[in-house]
């Protein structure tokens, strides 16, 4: 794949909504399920792989003319883990209290698929500053994404939103269960294939 | 060959640079942390004597610390406690040193501030500069009286001992007669969802209340929680749960002189965590009784 043409605004823009990693390129389901039950947990791990996705796509970009290409996997390896401990130990300092609810999860972002993925189909094969702001796109589409299923679950399934209690009742716990987060994520995917078919379909028709 | 020696090293300078950006953060990061530890066990410990955000600490409590040593002096082996003492009209600190029955032996003034005394290095330098050779003194462990004024209220204990998996450290806090106020696992590595499980209300509240005679001869009952107790363990502390007053009597009444009810899959934790604090009780009690006799031989102006 040769080296991108978009904008840095596009960059960002394709991250969020036309490749998002959890609703369109289907990765990293594992966390988007299993710990999206409330909108603080959802926020708190969306920062972090924010961090995490730009400072190993820059660092990749920056050293992508010395890699080895047979060691490349170890190296993206070594690069995400090594982010993952920093971003661990700053937020085990700086953030005591969000930390004791979220730093069992936070370890691990080394196994996420989407931050070895994008270092490897772009990262490895684009400047700096695109991969800064396609980082940033990752980043912010699975914040988008984490956070959107993290609100519907925690409403609907604990009556809370961010802890304050909203509703006064629980109107189905089912919610708080992964199964839930399976159905959520399925009817998230085909809100956006039907949003992607109706822009299509408009473009048609306007040329 | 020449490949197997390029990747060797790419991957050897990778792994160093790895390892020296991950250093760094550690080293600003370690005092932001050691902080928020100590902040946090300050916390735990008033939380313990039942202050809180909504009952603070009244001005005359008082958290004496009082640390143990182990003494070598030439092939005798002996006990010595670093005291707060009174000082003129202050506060100045004591080294007591008991022969290993508990006998008085001698004591000794330090040279030490309110401030130094909380660290184990300052503390560990005023009693080098005391203490000359052949005198060799190892660190063994803490325990903290809360006072209020003159007259005790509770002891601190800081422990650790061997849980299921490596080590669990725990506070207890007792009573003026030995018996048990609370507890708290403050860190451990059983496995989240088992052993880990030590942490939560309805484990350690079975622990709160229990007097020191059923303290000595504490086990576990491999059984799981009856649904009445659980409700009330769960309940303490915070509103009683739907219980009315004469349940939670009755409830108590019974329940206070049994057995620890060990966690469902997580037998060896919860012995682990009865044991450990039997053994704490146990020895502290011996312990402050030796010191309060030694120090009334001695005529030492504790503090507490």
């Amino acid at each position: 794949m040769p080296a991108t043409t978009k904008t840095n605004f596009q960059l960002v823009v394709n991250g969020l909504l036309n490749e998002n990693p959890i609703f369109r390129l289907a990765l990293s389901m594992c966390p988007a399920v299993g710990i999206s039950t409330t909108v603080a947990n959802g926020l708190l791990l969306g920062v972090a792989v924010l961090f995490v996705q730009v400072f190993s796509s820059c660092t990749i970009s920056l050293i992508k003319d010395h890699i080895h290409p047979r060691i490349r996997i170890p190296t993206y390896t070594l690069t995400i883990a090594t982010w993952v401990t920093v971003i661990d130990l700053v937020l085990a300092a700086y953030v005591p209290v969000a930390y004791k609810a979220m730093g069992i999860f936070v370890r691990l972002i080394v196994a996420f698929a989407i931050i070895t993925m994008r270092l490897e189909v772009f990262a490895c094969r684009n400047s700096v500053s695109a991969s800064f702001w396609d980082g940033i796109g990752m980043g912010f589409g699975f914040m988008f994404g984490m956070v959107t299923l993290g609100a519907v679950r925690e409403i609907l399934g604990m009556g809370t939103f961010l802890g304050y209690d909203v509703l006064g009742f629980r109107p189905l716990l089912f919610f708080v269960l992964p199964a839930a987060g399976f159905f959520l994520v399925g009817i998230m995917m085909a809100v956006f294939n039907y949003v992607e078919t109706l822009y299509h379909r408009r473009g048609k028709r306007e040329s | 060959m020449k490949e197997i020696i390029k990747i060797t090293i790419a991957l050897t300078i990778s792994c160093l640079l790895a390892g020296t950006v991950i250093g760094t953060t550690f080293i600003f990061t370690a005092r932001a942390k050691q902080q928020n530890e100590h902040l946090n066990v300050e916390q735990t410990m008033l939380g313990l004597l039942g202050y809180g955000k909504h009952s603070p600490a009244p001005p005359e409590l008082n958290l004496h610390q009082v640390h143990r040593y182990i003494v070598k002096d030439g092939d005798t082996m002996r006990m010595g406690y670093l005291v707060p003492v009174r000082k003129g009209s202050g506060q100045g600190y004591a080294f007591v040193i008991l022969d290993l029955k508990g006998g008085f032996v001698e004591q000794y003034d330090l040279d030490l501030s309110s401030e130094e005394a909380l660290s184990a290095e300052d503390r560990k330098k005023a009693l080098g500069r005391t203490l000359k050779a052949p005198m060799q003194f190892d660190f063994a462990d803490t325990m903290i009286i809360a006072c209020l004024g003159e007259e005790r209220t509770a002891y601190l204990l800081p422990g650790e001992f061997p849980g299921f998996k490596t080590f669990i450290k725990a506070m207890v806090a007792l009573g003026a007669d030995f018996q048990l106020l609370g507890l708290e696992v403050i860190e451990h590595e059983e496995d989240p969802g088992l052993g880990g499980e030590i942490t939560q209300d309805y484990f350690k509240n079975q622990f709160v209340g229990k007097s020191f005679d059923k303290l000595k001869r504490l086990t576990v009952i491999k059984e799981p929680l009856p649904e009445d107790y659980e409700r009330y363990l769960r309940a303490m502390g915070k509103d009683k749960g739907g219980l009315s007053t004469d349940e939670v009597a009755e409830i108590q009444k019974h329940y206070l002189d049994q057995d620890i009810y060990a966690l469902t899959g997580a037998t060896i934790s919860s012995a682990a965590v009865t044991n450990g604090v039997k053994a704490m009780a146990k020895k502290f009690a011996y312990r402050i009784q030796i010191l309060d006799q030694a120090v009334d031989t001695g005529n030492v102006p504790v503090l507490f």
